[in-house]
């Protein structure tokens, strides 16, 4: 890398005598940093953000957590490392805390890691290495074979119907088994397998919120839909865009911060009905936004988040 | 003798500039930038948040893995030409924006990926005025080599991107150059971008625990689960290209 800084400095200086040359009347602080008519901010400071906070678990003082993360290790045919490092991560950036277990070779490198909640419920466990070369296609269906023994060994057995997506990055299979409470969908919650194309287990995630109680006289869809147009007359009524309700349907949400700069540092809550709408614009909006998700509250109609997608 | 003594003063200024500039690139720059009037209430008639959130994270965690100063911005600042004046000296590059693989000026079917610069206080986004390309951004990198680029945006990691050539980074999962590329495959929530990227540079900022490497913590941030999708037809996927065994640091 040593060669490549000396040509970016030489690049950059030769830019600079080069501009001096030009024009020894026009030096500016201007042309000496390069800067152009947006100024570079370097000297804007850096904001505290939230870090994470480690504290070491040893096995002899917590053999219940590294016999779990073992025994995970083996259900998913993980690799067995020459030693194992323990942490509980008070993760800010993530907004979680868990116990990890990392799975090290000889060297120090980590080969896999296991993560638990306080309960000793698995969060995620993942392998680092590489998948074989092979000319195997592996198809979706041996993919979930491969993914239902190993979730049933190791007692995470998931319910309801796998939904299937082959991998552009890492290829094989990405399995989803999307979890519902009372009829209706828990947007994000799963059970999440990836399976790589030579027919091994690279990770194994599960994600489960709280959930609040629902309400007892849940909005019907009129009433929603009145609710979603009136919310978008108001934002769209102000700019040159239209928009376009492509699906409503009653799902389990997180509320967020994603309209409302005010609950960026709130604390997460129970997971609560609503309707979800997705929402095409069209004019002006649709250059930089293509789908705009609302999440209206079942019980009071109300706005408590979405998402978009730029 | 006026004459004389400007190209003196001139030269004397320029070897000043050199040594500023040598320190400037040993001193590992970083770039964050973010489009944010483009998802302002003026333009959508909503406040989309995420890319003040995506930046500052961003921008305090490029600088946890030692790069700095940290340039870029967020706003109106963030214009193509401030953007391309900048990438040269820079080592880290982050963009979040509205991003696409878009045709090339010669046409179907070569393509010229690009991000959308903030298109500032008065008017609201279009490509054709708003595209920041990457055939731009690789004649403004000169060849230079760059150690970490994260795109932020739709689509941008996908196999047709030609946005990490711009940098000089080979679409390839077994490059052995410290340098390391990101983005992602779909189209996009942004919430789904928060998601991966705390997890991605959480697993990143352990201060201790075995050796961090940037394909782990991609592989650990793709791992989790947990994440939307606008439509069946885009699931949620991140894409990686670069050297499997870098841990980020500068230089």
């Amino acid at each position: 890398m040593r060669f490549s800084s000396a040509i970016r400095t030489t690049l950059v200086g030769a830019a600079v005598v080069a501009a001096l040359a030009a024009s020894t009347s026009q030096l500016t602080a201007a042309t000496l940093v390069g800067a152009g008519p947006g100024p570079a901010n370097l000297a804007a400071p850096i904001v505290n953000q939230p870090a994470t906070i480690e504290s070491p678990l040893r096995e002899a003082d917590h053999p219940a957590l590294f016999a779990r993360a073992a025994a995970t290790r083996n259900a998913f045919g993980f690799p067995v490392g020459s030693s194992r490092v323990g942490l509980h991560v008070q993760d800010d950036i993530q907004g979680a805390a868990y116990d990890e277990v990392t799975e090290v070779n000889s060297s120090g490198q980590p080969m896999a890691m296991t993560q638990f909640n306080s309960d000793g419920s698995l969060l995620d466990a993942v392998r680092f290495d590489s998948p074989a070369l092979t000319l195997l296609v592996l198809s979706s269906d041996s993919a979930t074979r491969t993914a239902l023994r190993a979730l049933t060994a190791s007692g995470m057995a998931p319910s309801g119907q796998v939904r299937t997506e082959a991998d552009q990055s890492a290829g094989g299979w990405d399995l989803h088994w999307d979890r519902a409470q009372a009829g209706f969908t828990v947007r994000g919650d799963e059970t999440r397998v990836h399976v790589w194309r030579d027919g091994r287990i690279q990770s194994v995630a599960r994600v489960e919120h709280k959930l609040a109680a629902a309400p007892i006289h849940p909005i019907g869809r009129a009433g929603a839909l009145l609710a979603i147009v009136r919310q978008l007359t108001a934002w769209f009524g102000a700019a040159s865009s239209g928009y376009a309700i492509q699906t409503m349907d009653l799902e389990w949400v997180g509320s967020n911060a994603a309209f409302d700069a005010t609950r960026i540092v709130a604390a997460a809550q129970p997971y609560k009905l609503a309707w979800v709408a997705n929402v095409r614009p069209s004019g002006a909006a649709s250059e930089s936004l293509q789908l705009i998700t609302l999440y209206v509250d079942a019980g009071n109609g109300t706005v408590i988040g979405g998402d978009v997608a730029e | 003798m006026k004459r004389a003594r400007r190209l003196l003063v001139s030269v004397l200024l320029a070897t000043s500039a050199l040594g500023a500039l040598a320190q400037g690139a040993s001193a590992f720059q970083g770039v964050v930038w973010s489009n944010s009037d483009s998802f302002s209430y003026r333009c959508l008639g909503i406040t989309d948040t995420f890319p003040q959130q995506l930046y500052s994270m961003a921008r305090s965690r490029m600088a946890a893995l030692g790069y700095g100063p940290i340039g870029g911005a967020i706003g109106p600042s963030f214009s193509s030409s401030a953007f391309l004046d900048t990438v040269l000296p820079s080592w880290a590059v982050y963009v979040h924006s509205h991003g696409d693989n878009y045709w090339a000026t010669s046409g179907w079917p070569r393509i010229d990926s690009a991000f959308l610069q903030d298109p500032g206080p008065t008017r609201c986004s279009h490509y054709k005025t708003d595209a920041v390309r990457s055939s731009a951004i690789k004649t403004a990198t000169l060849g230079t080599r760059y150690n970490l680029v994260i795109m932020s945006t739709c689509r941008l990691g996908s196999t047709l991107s030609t946005m990490p050539g711009a940098f000089q980074i080979e679409k390839v999962k077994n490059n052995t150059q410290r340098e390391f590329f990101l983005g992602y495959v779909n189209a996009t929530y942004d919430g789904d971008m928060l998601r991966f990227e705390r997890a991605f540079w959480s697993y990143l900022s352990r201060a201790s625990g075995p050796r961090r490497t940037l394909y782990r913590a991609f592989t650990y941030a793709a791992s989790i689960g947990g994440y939307d999708a606008p439509d069946a037809a885009d699931p949620f996927q991140a894409n990686w290209w670069g050297n499997p065994t870098y841990d980020g640091r500068p230089g």
